[in-house]
């Protein structure tokens, strides 16, 4: 008995949908809208994610010993600098490594060579290329250098101004999260008042097929069964359609993002990979969007 | 079979429609429920068939008090009670057999079931040539056969039909009247709203008057009077 309730529930629902095909249309577009701008929330997210990780990965401190500085001493703080959880990686380079590095990176300017001749001597001293996990720990790193003792023996202890470059990147990123988060909101808010609509002129039209099946007997479930089910149908084709135009679009910026990141097939790797949760996601928030509204119409119009 | 106890039913405060009425019909009765327009006819139907809610006294159906009947349960009450009104409830878009089957899709019946029963009440109402037609390729009093079919497929125990031949001629009228005396013959309690006095002098059932909401007055092998 069940069984035979539920397939005429579908079939009554898709009969519905026919009907009512323009406004079933409009609902479907608004649901996929919504879900895209979603989706651009979430692209633009990953690729912030990556843009930032990627930045972090080019800061480092370095800090530049003098000449005076025994080994010892060295040791002593390149063990110092180790013990510090944050540390990814503390790379030291002796006097001779830094001028060949300083060679190498200016070998297209023989004016610094030659004045670098000229001294006769190495003018550099020993280096340590700290990195850490996060850009705000360099100050704890450099702040716990400046004591006393370790006066005489560093030189100078620097780091590359890219928070500077992260801060823009952060402040870009949340204009573009705020404006699509925003977009988002406003879709839903239209597709509840579309669905709502659509579910009260379908209730509507078939007044007095309601009224029909009501004297008849049907149960309130038989009665209501084929609006919800018209709203899990709605659910279905969106987030179809939103999978198809993600994944197209995927594939078309996947090139541009490319370039970049030199990361191949970032996005579209990123989609795949978190498929389930984000379908999951969005197709469980479609069908709650969806049911509300259709519930609403339905209690106000719909009385069983 | 039906039992109403003090039952008063107020729509707005301006007038009740129903004033403390007492009924009992028994099974297997033929009741005429004649009253001038507006006073409370298809109001007293509407609570056999819990569409309304009484404002106060007590509805029993057999054994079962529907006064505060939940809203879940009402289904389970329309397949025990047919009713047919005077505007016929057809889907116009939908066959006689379709129009009659699909009060048994929307119980939940079987396919075979369905293929069992529809069939049979058509031939009741005689249409069983017919039953490919809609509605509109029907005269008033086939559609209103239509109807009376489809309220039987749950084999209801009481059938309320409200003014059913208020549309139709004296010849289509007499067809109806016709149907309905032999289902009640079967077994089943029939209640029948009319404005029909011909109708009513011609059965010769019991005859309850309605005025103001009140029963004025209840005779067995009654007249039409107001
Ligand atoms: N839904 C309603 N809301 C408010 N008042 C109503 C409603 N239905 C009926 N009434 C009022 O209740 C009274 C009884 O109406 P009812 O329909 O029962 O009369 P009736 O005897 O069936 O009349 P008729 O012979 O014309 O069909 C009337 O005064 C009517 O105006
Ligand atoms: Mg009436």
């Amino acid at each position: 008995m069940f069984v035979f309730s539920f397939f005429r529930i579908i079939k009554f629902a898709f009969q519905d949908l026919v009907r009512n095909f323009s406004l079933s249309l409009m609902t479907v577009m608004i649901l996929v809208l919504m879900l895209l701008s979603v989706n651009t929330l979430i692209a633009i997210r990953a690729l912030t994610n990556e843009a930032t990780s990627w930045v972090k990965e080019q800061i480092d401190v370095s800090i530049y010993f003098s000449h005076d500085a025994s080994e010892d001493q060295i040791n002593e703080i390149v063990d110092y600098i180790n013990s510090f959880p944050e540390v990814v990686s503390a790379e030291f380079h002796t006097a001779d490594q830094e001028l060949e590095k300083f060679k190498q990176d200016h070998k297209n300017s023989p004016t610094i060579l030659s004045s670098l001749d000229e001294l006769g001597e190495n003018p550099l001293g020993p280096t340590l290329v700290v990195k850490t996990r996060d850009p705000g720990d360099y100050e704890k790193i450099i702040s716990s250098l400046s004591v006393p003792e370790y006066e005489k023996i560093i030189d100078a202890k620097t780091f590359g101004d890219t928070e500077v470059v992260i801060d823009r990147v952060q402040s870009i990123t949340t204009q573009v999260e705020r404006l699509s988060f925003t977009l988002s909101i406003l879709f839903a808010v239209i597709a509840f008042i579309i669905i709502f609509n659509t579910i009260r002129v379908a209730i509507y039209t078939q007044r007095q097929e309601i009224g029909i099946k009501k004297l008849v007997g049907a149960t309130n479930w038989f009665v209501r069964g084929p609006y919800l089910m018209e709203a899990l149908i709605f659910t279905c084709i969106s987030i179809a359609i939103t999978a198809g135009v993600v994944y197209f679009s995927s594939l078309f910026l996947d090139p541009y993002v490319s370039i970049v990141f030199q990361k191949e097939a970032f996005l579209t790797n990123y989609f795949t990979s978190n498929i389930m949760w984000l379908l999951s996601v969005q197709f469980g928030a479609v069908l709650i969007l969806n049911i509300l509204s259709g519930s609403l119409a339905m209690r106000k119009y719909l009385r069983t | 079979m039906i039992k109403l106890t003090n039952v008063s039913k107020i729509y707005d405060k301006k007038g009740s429609a129903l004033n403390g009425v007492d009924l009992q019909i028994d099974a297997g009765e033929f009741v005429c429920i004649v009253g001038q327009s507006g006073s409370g006819k298809t109001t007293l139907v509407k609570l056999l068939i819990a569409e309304e809610k009484a404002n106060s006294g007590k509805i029993e159906i057999g054994d079962w008090d529907i006064t505060r009947i939940p809203r879940r349960d009402v289904p389970l009450l329309r397949r025990q009670i047919g009713v047919i009104f005077q505007d016929f409830k057809l889907l116009p878009k939908k066959t006689v057999y379709e129009n009659v089957a699909f009060a048994l899709q929307v119980a939940g019946e079987t396919f075979g079931r369905i293929r069992e029963v529809v069939p049979k009440v058509i031939d009741i109402v005689g249409l069983g040539d017919k039953m490919d037609r809609y509605p509109t390729q029907l005269s008033g009093g086939e559609q209103q056969r239509v109807v009376i079919a489809r309220s039987l497929v749950h084999r209801p125990k009481i059938l309320v039909a409200d003014e059913p031949t208020g549309n139709l001629d004296s010849i289509n009228t007499q067809e109806i009247i016709d149907i309905l005396g032999k289902i009640n013959e079967f077994g089943t309690t029939l209640v029948l709203v009319t404005h029909n006095k011909e109708v009513v002098n011609q059965l010769r059932k019991r005859v309850i008057t309605i005025h103001n909401g009140q029963i004025t007055s209840d005779q067995k092998e009654g007249k039409y009077k107001l």
